[in-house]
Parts: C-alpha cells; sequence; structure tokens
C-alpha cells in the first residue's frame, strides 16, 4: 500500500447540541480519490473543514503523512496545540469551495499568489511564472489581470484550482466545486476535476455529481446522520447499493 | 499698489480694492486656512481614533472590548453641540488639573470652589503671561482636538460595520489557506473594508465641513465669525461705511462650501471606485438572487 496522505480516525464534532459528525474514519493514500456522497446536512463539508483544522473536531485523531495533530485541552473544548502544525496542514491541503471564494480585491493573477508568497514565503516573480502555467492550465491565462467580479462562475472556480495548485500541496480538497454552477458551465471544471485525477493526485471530493464520483474516484464513501453509511469502489457501490439508504439516496439524485 | 490712506476720498474699484484688503479682510481670508488647518488636522486624527475604536471593540481583551464599544456608543448617544462645547472644557481642565498636581504639589485647597475651577498660575494653560498667539493655538489645538475625539467615534462606528460587513468567506478561505490572523487582517480585512467603510466616511467628511463653523462657538474666530463681523452694515464712523452686505458675505460662505463638499464627494467617488473592483455589486446581485 502507498502512503497514507490523510487519516481521519474516528472524528466527531458537533455544534451546540447538534452532533454533526459520530465518528467517522476515512485514509486518502497518495494518488487517491475519494468522493464523499451524501444527502444536504450529513457533514461532508464539515469532515472536509475539520481535515484541514478550519473546525476542530473534538473527538477522533487527524493525521496528515503519518504525522498527528497535536491537541490541548482548553475550557472551550480541544485545540490545536502547535500553531505551527495548524499552517503547515493548512498549507498541505488547499480547499476548493462550492462559491469559489476567490478574494475580491485582487486580480486573478494575485489570487493564485497570494499565499505561497505570503505563506510559504517564496519568491514573488518565480510563483508569478508558475502561477501563470497553473492559469493556463486551466484555460483562463488570459483572465489574469482580470478581477474575479468580471470573470464567469465557471472561469472563477477554475481560477479557484489553479490557486490551490499553486500551494503545491499534498493533496486537494473539493466541497462540492461544481454545485454552485449553471449546468453548461459545470463541464468546464468536471473537465480540470477529471484531468488532476488522471495525473494522480491525492484528493478528496465532495460532490452531488454522481457521474464525476463514479468516473474519477478510487473509492466512494455515502455518509448519512454523521456517520459512513457505506463506501467502496464506485463501479460496485452504485451498481449494487447494499444499504436501502443508499438505494433511497441514489434513486432520489438520478431522478433531480 | 493703491493709496489707501484715505479711504473717505476713494471711488469704486480703488475703494473696493483698498477695503477689502484692510487688516480684518486679511483676517477674514486667514480664518479660511484656519478652517482647512481643522480639517487637515482632525480628519486624520479622527480616522487614528476611530480605528482605535474600531479594533477596540474587536478585541477579545475583555476591558479593551468595553472601551472601544463604550467610546462608540458614548458620541453616538450624546448630540454632538454638547459635546463640542463641553469637551474643549473637559480636556482644559483634565491638562490644568494635571500640571496643578505635579507642579504645585504643596497647594493644599482644592481645585474645585463651588463653581470655580482655580488651578495655581504656574499650572494654568496657556501661561497667564504667554502671547495672544499661544492663546489662539491652544484654543485651535482643543478644539481640533474634540472635534477629532466626536468625529473619531462617528468614524469608529462606520469602521467596525465595515470590518463586520466582510463576508466571513473571505477571512475564512485566507486562514484555509495558512494566513495567520495578523496577515488576514491587514492583507484581507483591511483592503476590503473600504468599499463597506467609504460611503459612510464620505458622509462624516461632509458633515465634519459643514460643522467648522462651530469653531465659533468655541472661541475660534472662523469664517462664520468674520463674515458676521465684516459683513454688518458700518456706520459713517468706520473707515468704510456700508449697509448691511452679510447676504454676501454668506453667499460667499456658501460658494467656499459649495466647492469643498463638491470637491470631496469626487475624491471620495474615485476612492470607491478604486476600491470596488465589482466586488459589491457581484454580492448585491448574489444577495439579490
Ligand atoms: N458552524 C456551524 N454552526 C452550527 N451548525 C453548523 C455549522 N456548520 C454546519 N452546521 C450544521 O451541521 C450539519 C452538517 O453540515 P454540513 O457539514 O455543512 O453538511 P453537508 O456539507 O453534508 O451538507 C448541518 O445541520 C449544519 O446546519
Ligand atoms: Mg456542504
Amino acid at each position: 500500500m502507498t502512503q497514507a496522505v490523510i487519516e481521519l480516525q474516528q472524528i466527531e464534532k458537533s455544534f451546540g447540541t447538534l452532533s454533526v459528525l459520530k465518528g467517522v474514519s476515512i485514509t486518502a493514500h497518495k494518488g487517491e480519490v475519494i468522493s464523499l456522497i451524501g444527502s444536504s446536512g450529513s457533514g461532508k463539508s464539515t469532515l472536509l473543514r475539520c481535515a484541514n483544522l478550519l473546525e476542530w473536531a473534538e473527538g477522533g485523531n487527524i493525521l496528515i503523512e503519518g504525522d498527528a495533530v497535536r491537541w490541548k485541552e482548553t475550557s472551550s473544548g480541544r485545540k490545536p496545540a502547535d500553531a505551527a502544525q495548524l499552517i503547515s496542514i493548512r498549507t498541505n491541503l488547499s480547499m476548493v469551495f462550492q462559491q469559489f471564494n476567490l478574494w475580491s480585491h485582487m486580480t486573478i493573477l494575485q489570487n493564485v499568489t497570494e499565499a505561497p508568497v505570503s505563506v510559504l514565503g517564496r519568491d514573488r516573480k518565480e510563483v508569478e511564472a508558475e502561477a501563470l502555467n497553473w492559469l493556463d492550465k486551466v484555460g483562463i491565462v488570459d483572465k489574469a489581470d482580470n478581477y474575479p467580479s468580471q470573470l464567469s462562475g465557471g472561469q472563477q472556480q477554475r481560477a479557484a484550482i489553479a490557486r490551490a495548485l499553486a500551494m503545491q500541496p499534498r493533496a486537494l480538497l473539493f466541497d462540492e466545486p461544481t454545485s454552485a454552477l449553471d449546468p453548461e458551465l459545470e463541464q468546464e471544471v468536471v473537465k480540470v476535476i477529471k484531468q488532476l485525477a488522471a495525473e494522480g493526485r491525492t484528493m478528496i471530493l465532495v460532490t452531488h455529481d454522481m457521474a464525476l464520483a463514479r468516473d474519477v474516484s478510487d473509492r466512494v464513501v455515502f455518509l448519512h446522520q454523521g456517520l459512513i453509511e457505506e463506501e467502496g469502489e464506485p463501479a460496485e457501490l452504485f451498481a449494487n447499493p447494499k444499504s436501502e439508504r443508499l438505494r433511497q439516496f441514489l434513486s432520489a439524485t438520478a431522478t433531480s | 499698489m493703491f493709496d489707501c490712506v484715505d479711504p473717505k476720498s476713494l471711488e469704486g474699484l480703488t475703494w473696493l480694492a483698498c477695503y477689502l484688503t484692510t487688516g480684518k479682510h486679511m483676517a477674514f481670508y486667514a480664518s479660511f486656512a484656519t478652517v482647512l488647518f481643522l480639517l487637515a488636522l482632525t480628519a486624520p486624527l479622527a480616522m487614528l481614533f476611530g480605528f482605535g475604536g474600531a479594533l477596540a471593540s474587536r478585541s477579545a481583551v475583555l476591558p479593551l472590548r468595553l472601551f472601544g464599544k463604550g467610546y462608540i456608543a458614548m458620541v453616538r448617544g450624546i448630540p454632538d453641540i454638547v459635546f463640542f462645547l463641553f469637551m474643549p472644557i473637559a480636556i482644559d481642565q483634565l491638562l490644568e488639573t494635571v500640571r496643578h498636581k505635579l507642579l504645585c504639589p504643596d497647594v493644599v485647597e482644592p481645585i474645585r470652589r463651588g463653581n470655580d475651577f482655580v488651578v495655581c498660575t504656574a499650572a494654568k494653560l496657556p501661561l497667564g503671561a504667554a502671547d495672544q498667539w499661544v492663546h489662539e493655538l491652544y484654543g485651535f489645538l482643543l478644539a481640533s482636538l474634540s472635534f477629532a475625539i466626536v468625529f473619531g467615534a462617528f468614524a469608529g462606528n462606520t469602521l467596525y460595520g465595515a470590518m463586520q460587513a466582510v463576508p466571513r468567506a473571505q477571512l475564512e478561505t485566507a486562514s484555509a489557506y495558512g494566513m495567520t490572523q495578523r496577515q488576514i487582517f491587514w492583507r484581507i480585512l483591511m483592503p476590503q473594508m473600504w468599499v463597506y467603510a467609504l460611503p459612510g466616511l464620505s458622509n462624516l467628511w461632509q458633515i465634519l465641513i459643514k460643522a467648522t463653523p462651530l469653531l465659533f462657538l468655541l472661541g475660534v474666530e472662523d469664517i462664520v465669525y468674520w463674515a458676521r463681523e465684516l459683513g454688518g452694515a458700518k456706520t459713517s464712523a468706520f473707515s468704510y461705511p456700508h449697509p448691511d452686505w452679510r447676504l454676501y458675505y454668506f453667499l460667499f460662505l456658501l460658494i467656499f462650501y459649495l466647492m469643498l463638499t463638491q470637491l470631496s464627494e469626487r475624491v471620495f467617488g474615485w476612492l470607491i471606485r478604486k476600491t470596488d473592483h465589482g466586488a459589491l455589486s457581484a454580492h448585491a446581485a448574489r444577495a439579490g438572487s
């Protein structure tokens, strides 16, 4: 087996009295693409956010390339103990958001170069040259000097993917990257994601697009009410869902 | 130049030229500079206080947060005019009290005696023997500081609101990419808040411009003071007798203020366009859809 890049072990997370994750374990090995599916509110985004420590899981372990997150207990719950580790994990896992979240006051090029320069402390000239390559790869190098508001949704999401790639991360986390897009713009983003999967990048992909999940994933995980209800290889899981809930979920998404 | 020695013998344009260059008119013109100085001094100072107030209001440290919120709320709740009258006296008495304590430690009588406020001679500000211009400068500085404190609270309110208005997702994305709180503040929050702050600050600036005549209430001889003084009817006992010309003087002030507010509207319009990048309209569209 290749090296595990992201290991989530028995992750628990609640908001107030609402228990959102009740012990979820997922491992993404190097080069693996894992799709997370499940109905809205099942805890998919929360799980991704726990992985890069945007949310602090109350229970369970998080290991990034074998390095376990160190925690400290405080009066308001468990917090990451090591600020340097926190930053290192966030720079090694790049997130792509449903709403793109490009920084609105920066041009596309600045969006891509911002974190490599200000967080990783890399040389601006060098990063800019690379950034143009990433933008070229996602097909919007001509938009480098535009502001996000001047781009279509599909172009913005591709810029956001270039921003994620520019960090040279160990893994990419996608949170419903195509859900905010009109159907005709979805495909341009899907194409980029497929290309990244084919290159052997490690990715966790939350998606409502079952065709995409089937095409790119090595494994599909079906989350239901904060627990893994079923998981497996896409061909098997989509063809022969074992649990009643997954059957219902699949037939509901197929008709919608 | 004209010979203005004997105004009674002058006529027409010569009379007018001599009239408009009397010492008092020169003081009138200089008072425009006073107003501009006040604005130039007050605006940055108010922004500084405003930032202080806004940042304190967002602080994680409770006493600091209470101070910030108190500062912003206090001035909002009290009519400005009360503040303009109260603040210079309060600052003056505060400074004099501190000096009194330091310079005259052996005076035993209390400073407050009934309605009177008595400090020792050495503690007086400015010193009794100081030149007239020192008194005027001191008064002017007290007035500017008072303006800055009051407008700082308004600015603090606007800046606080603007910081809250920056979408959370913008900041959260920055932390997802490893930025520290400090980096998020300087690289995302600060550049983005201007779009939300500028319309409010533009308004405040206009109000500040139009509040400058309050200087007159604080004893600074500003343009309104001089316009009234010079415009009033002058009998033949004066060197340049004329009927009541206050209307013309005030029209002149009106033009001055209009030009100032017009100019600042343009500058703010330009700044708003410069900082927007379509982000606001994009948000509005998303919120509306
Ligand atoms: N910051 C939060 N505070 C309170 N509740 C939250 C928060 N984030 C998510 N939730 C709740 O947790 C549940 C799971 O949310 P989420 O992980 O976003 O689900 P999914 O991405 O699968 O749709 C939902 O009920 C949501 O309302
Ligand atoms: Mg979600």
